[in-house]
């Protein structure tokens, strides 16, 4: 196939079908398919090309091995990081802290993730085949889409009080807001996550440059058992827990070791002190 | 597939020889894991083969997490496939010199069955005619020529727009659109001619 002298018509059509023309060039090109059945049969031939490149042109998905390979690359610098402990942070400056050693047996220390992971938590299968899983995913899948978006919140605040109406606002349950910002995991701000098509408070907590998603829902749904259990989806972490009233899910990219510790001060904190309730509580203050 | 080689890219360097920080790690983290089924789409097309294709998307995050030391990154999906692309070229002109680059790899890609199945339909008879249109599509754009299968692939099966595939494969625009086209027209004639 040499470089072909482009046909403007087809060039039209394909920008067409791709949603690369502005809006009144594809209004009048709409004009043009109704009245012109040649072309439009031309329309159609191509876009029956390009919906079968999308059916059947992914060749994927990319293999487990490779997904714990690249996750490797980066755990090694998080498995060499300091476990986060459970103190107040100083604020600093989102800076490179730290200059960490690189291994190069990358699918070692997937391996030893892998094992640390299971051994470190105790903890359970992997891929456990249910309904929980479907929302560990819809919930990975959210974090991911705000990360990358650079949206992880939807209303940012340190302020409980600002998050508190500003969720409730948006969701049929109220939206339990733990006070960590004592325990080194102050509270970024709120966004709703949609599960099973129903929107679920969401909290967005820092430590350091990592972001901790707590999703609050309806007992039952997440699978959530008293004891905490954690998960690994797409490479992310994933903490499950709950009550009698509620279920929880935490989504991280901390490594698993700073996600428990998170869980751990939620708990200890939420048991110490119900939320919300507290009608004279200081705005962002710590407990004691 | 090939059978027995050595696993884990060490033909293909994964050397990281630096370090990096925690903080690009983090990035790292955030952005590449969502992005590897597209990577692994889009280097396989380009290799003809799976153990290549994780080769070189695992050389892909290698540079994307050195990368992430200096940069910061608005359009995730775009920037990796870039470097997907580049670490693509760079593993062909390295390992594929002597032979055709895009050679063979035809078996492979019939023993695929499709990766989506969201649509999947239902009755036997629909299952078989949907996997024929899979072999006759795989068979025809293996066919296309290199510079041309690289733009339908990150427009159609990654959905890069054509000012993404523009930058990624470092081409004008008018050209993007050209090889489109034409590369379009083609696998309509061929998915209507016999199987």
């Amino acid at each position: 196939m040499s470089e072909p002298s482009p046909d403007p018509r087809e060039l039209r059509l394909n920008a067409a079908l791709d949603g690369e023309l502005d809006d009144d060039s594809a209004r009048a090109l709409e004009q043009e398919l109704a009245a012109d059945p040649a072309l439009a049969a031309d329309y159609r031939r191509l876009e029956a090309a390009r919906d079968a490149v999308r059916r059947h042109g992914r060749l994927g998905p990319a293999p487990r091995g490779l997904m714990d390979r690249v996750l490797a690359l980066a755990a090694d610098a998080v498995t060499a990081d300091a476990p986060p402990t459970v103190v107040p942070l100083a604020p600093r400056p989102l800076a490179p802290r730290q200059r960490l050693a690189w291994r190069e047996a990358a699918p070692i220390a997937a391996g030893f993730a892998a094992l640390g992971f299971a051994a470190g938590l105790g903890l359970t299968a992997l891929r456990p085949p249910d309904a929980s899983r479907a929302v560990a995913d819809a919930l990975v899948a959210d974090y991911a889409r705000a990360a990358i978006a650079g949206r992880p919140f939807d209303v940012a605040s340190s302020d409980r009080h600002t998050v508190k109406p500003w969720l409730a606002g948006r969701t049929t349950v109220s939206a339990d807001i733990v006070d960590l910002a004592a325990q080194g995991f102050p509270l970024a701000g709120g966004r709703v996550a949609v599960v099973d098509r129903v929107p679920a408070p969401t909290l967005v907590y820092r430590h350091a440059e990592h972001m901790i998603a707590v999703t609050e829902l309806p007992a039952g749904t997440a699978g959530a058992a008293a004891k905490a259990a954690l998960t690994t989806v797409d490479g992310y972490h994933v903490a499950r827990w709950g009550d009698a009233d509620l279920a929880y899910v935490a989504v991280s990219d901390m490594d698993e070791r700073g996600l428990e510790a998170f869980v751990a001060a939620w708990r200890d904190v939420r048991a110490t002190a119900p939320v919300g309730a507290a009608p004279g509580g200081a705005p962002g203050g710590a407990k004691e | 597939m090939t059978g027995a080689r050595p696993q884990g890219g060490a033909q293909f360097g994964a050397q990281v020889g630096a370090q990096v920080s925690a903080l690009a790690a983090a990035r790292f983290r955030a952005l590449v894991p969502p992005l590897l089924d597209d990577a692994y789409s889009l280097a396989r097309w380009l290799a003809r083969d799976g153990d290549d294709a994780e080769d070189i998307v695992q050389e892909a995050a290698v540079r994307a997490l050195r990368a992430l030391e200096t940069t910061v990154v608005e359009r995730p999906k775009p920037w990796f496939l870039a470097i997907v692309r580049n670490a693509a070229l760079t593993w062909m002109a390295r390992n594929r010199a002597e032979s055709l680059a895009f050679a063979g790899g035809l078996d492979d890609l019939d023993g695929l069955s499709p990766a989506d199945g969201g649509d999947a339909p239902a009755d036997p008879e629909a299952t078989l005619i949907a996997a024929e249109e899979g072999r006759r599509l795989r068979r025809a754009l293996a066919s296309l020529p290199p510079s041309f299968l690289e733009i339908v692939v990150m427009r159609d099966v990654n959905g890069l727009s054509y000012r993404d595939i523009a930058e990624a494969a470092g081409l004008p625009i008018g050209t993007v659109m050209s090889r489109l086209s034409r590369a379009r027209g083609v696998l309509a004639q061929l998915m209507r001619a016999a199987p």
